[in-house]
């Protein structure tokens, strides 16, 4: 991925193009947006909310739409403000049918999203079919473009993600500990729910950071694959968080490459491949959890039962540990 | 660390552990009638009874994590929230995802969290702590392991850990014998009558009445309301144990061994 620094053709020879200033501080944002939303799913999906993240995505639309409305004006940063704004509004609305209905989470989180996303669809589609001078594109933000980012555009993406991971990074303690036990969190004090609206805000500012990478419908896949790959190689928080926004950044990059390269190509489902090949790389050769080690462990304990090898000691007997109090 | 007040000699003015006419209810289904109970000094004090009894109910609105529908719950004369960092927790096992990917080690440290405060990190000293906890609970050769690749008795010695890591004046735990192992059983009970040697409160929701008659220096009986409270040997009678598990036909086995047992320990 790191080929397309510099000025060297990007695919050999059959489309010989060099890399321009833009392209590149572009693909520097992209990457810096596909990090963060690595790291910060990671706790989306430790906390098993990962479909919480696919609502607040599918709501930014209305907010997107809606700020151009009020503006009129295209700059990414209106268009974001007001994605992010209808998306926090979409989680509100799922905590509080989640509170005072009995409405079971996942019917709320799928209701919330399809509605949102109707409604969102309903103003996009109603600008486009007015010709609203400027309306035009809003739609890339279904599937993500980023061959129409400027550097600027660029520079904003990254600074917020960077923001992100930072927070994230401030709060690793707390988010592991309500993560892992939040009961116990709460007995000895902590804030657990305020903690988690803090992480779901985090997921949801890199959803939308992350929508001119992979646009409302397939952002998630940026917040929600990468960890998941990650835990397969490590079992331990700070790595996983680490693989996964490398994880991150190659998908995001191999999105931002091709779709430069083949015009009119959208970005989003670029990402959504790259990082569903990550994924299976993982699932298949993680060592220890991946299906090959695991295959080969059971293959093994068949053989030699009688003398099980050093290899596969995950459960020691208790008997053989000492007293130690 | 605040000061131990937990000690037999010094006079005190409240209970360790007072509750007072405790009523909690789910939405509007009340689970807890009426519980009056006073724990006045430190000891293994058993919390008994069946399955939907409401004992984690009872332990759970101590900590503030079950809204109390009526009455009060003191800990040293105190709301829990005034004496949190003096109370250790041990949570049911399966209330967590053991496939979390965090270390034995890790999950100790968290016993120190709450004292470091926010966005502090771990250090030598809360390490050392760490160690020592692992290594009273028989642990501190798989201090690097990740959670999920222990046993079921092992997973329950890190929560136990993870509790001495508090450094609590008062300890409760919710079923730390379910699915648990019979060493260690012996070794988290030892653990538990050591912290009790020292002056602690142990408060324990248990459910088997066999070890319960042999481990615990005081019971409580509780089916959604108070039964009987005092010293084991006077609690756990035949007619209390009818009271409390009337109607549970299949339970009557146990009972009866309960009784044997303490028949053969008195």
């Amino acid at each position: 991925m790191t080929g397309i620094a510099g000025t060297t053709p990007v695919v050999g020879g059959i489309l010989p193009l060099t890399i321009s200033h833009n392209t590149l501080v572009v693909a520097c944002g992209v990457a810096a947006v596909g990090f963060a939303a690595g790291v910060v799913g990671c706790f989306g999906v430790l906390r098993r909310r990962a479909l919480v993240g696919d609502a607040a995505a599918h709501a930014t639309l209305v907010g997107v739409a809606l700020a151009f409305l009020a503006t009129g004006r295209r700059e990414l940063s209106v268009l974001l403000a007001g994605g992010f704004i209808s998306a926090m509004a979409a989680l509100g609305v799922l905590v509080l049918l989640r509170r005072f209905s009995r409405t079971r989470d996942d019917a709320a989180t799928a209701i919330v999203l399809s509605v949102a996303f109707g409604l969102g669809i309903t103003i996009v589609s109603g600008i486009t079919a007015r010709g609203i001078p400027g309306g035009a594109g809003l739609e890339q933000f279904l599937l993500g473009h980023t061959a129409a980012l400027t550097a600027a555009d660029a520079w904003l993406l990254g600074t917020i993600s960077a923001v992100a991971v930072l927070l994230l990074l401030l709060a690793l303690k707390e988010a592991t500990l309500i993560a892992f036990d939040p009961s116990f969190a709460a007995a000895t004090g902590w804030p657990v729910t305020a903690i988690d609206y803090l992480l779901v805000t985090l997921v949801a500012v890199m959803v939308v950071v992350g929508l001119p990478a992979a646009g409302a419908v397939l952002v998630t896949a940026l917040v929600v694959i990468p960890p998941v790959a990650a835990r397969q190689w490590t079992d331990r928080v700070p790595t996983m968080l680490l693989l996964s926004g490398l994880f991150g950044v190659m998908s995001a990059l191999f999105g931002v490459a091709v779709s430069a390269v083949v015009p009119r190509l959208a970005t989003g489902p670029l990402v959504v491949l790259a990082s569903a090949f990550i994924f299976l790389c993982s699932f298949v050769a993680a060592p220890d959890r991946g299906w090959w080690a695991r295959h080969r462990r059971r293959s093994q304990t068949e053989f030699e039962r009688p003398n099980p090898p050093g290899g596969d000691q995950s459960k020691p007997p208790e008997d053989v540990e000492s007293f130690s109090t | 660390m605040p000061a131990p007040p937990v000690s037999n000699a010094s006079p005190r003015v409240s209970p360790i552990l007072e509750f007072h006419d405790v009523t909690v209810a789910y939405g509007r289904r009340p689970v807890l009638w009426n519980i009056d109970l006073a724990i006045d000094d430190a000891c293994l004090f058993g919390i008994i009874g069946p399955n939907g009894a409401g004992k984690s109910t009872l332990l759970k609105a101590a900590l503030g994590l079950v809204p109390l529908a009526g009455g009060s719950i003191r800990f040293f004369g105190q709301p829990f929230a005034e004496v949190r960092s003096q109370v250790g927790y041990v949570p049911q096992r399966e209330t967590v995802d053991w496939d979390f990917p965090v270390s034995v080690s890790d999950v100790v440290l968290m016993g120190t969290y709450a004292r470091l405060g926010w966005f502090r990190r771990p250090g030598p000293r809360e390490r050392d702590l760490a160690r020592e906890s692992l290594k009273r609970v028989g642990l501190a050769d798989v201090a690097g392991r990740q959670i999920g690749k222990l046993s079921g008795g092992q997973q329950q010695r890190v929560f136990l850990a993870r509790a001495l890591a508090q450094q609590a004046d008062v300890y409760v735990l919710d079923e730390p014998m379910a699915g648990v192992d019979a060493r260690s059983q012996e070794l988290i009970f030892g653990v538990l009558s050591e912290l009790r040697d020292a002056g602690r409160l142990v408060l324990v929701v248990h459910h088997d009445l066999r070890t319960a008659a042999q481990w615990f220096d005081r019971v409580a009986l509780i089916d959604r309301r108070l039964v009987a409270a005092g010293p084991t040997a006077t609690v756990l009678t035949s007619e209390n144990l009818e009271r409390t598990y009337v109607g549970r036909l299949d339970l009557l086995d146990e009972l009866g061994r309960a009784v044997e047992e303490r028949g053969r320990t008195s």
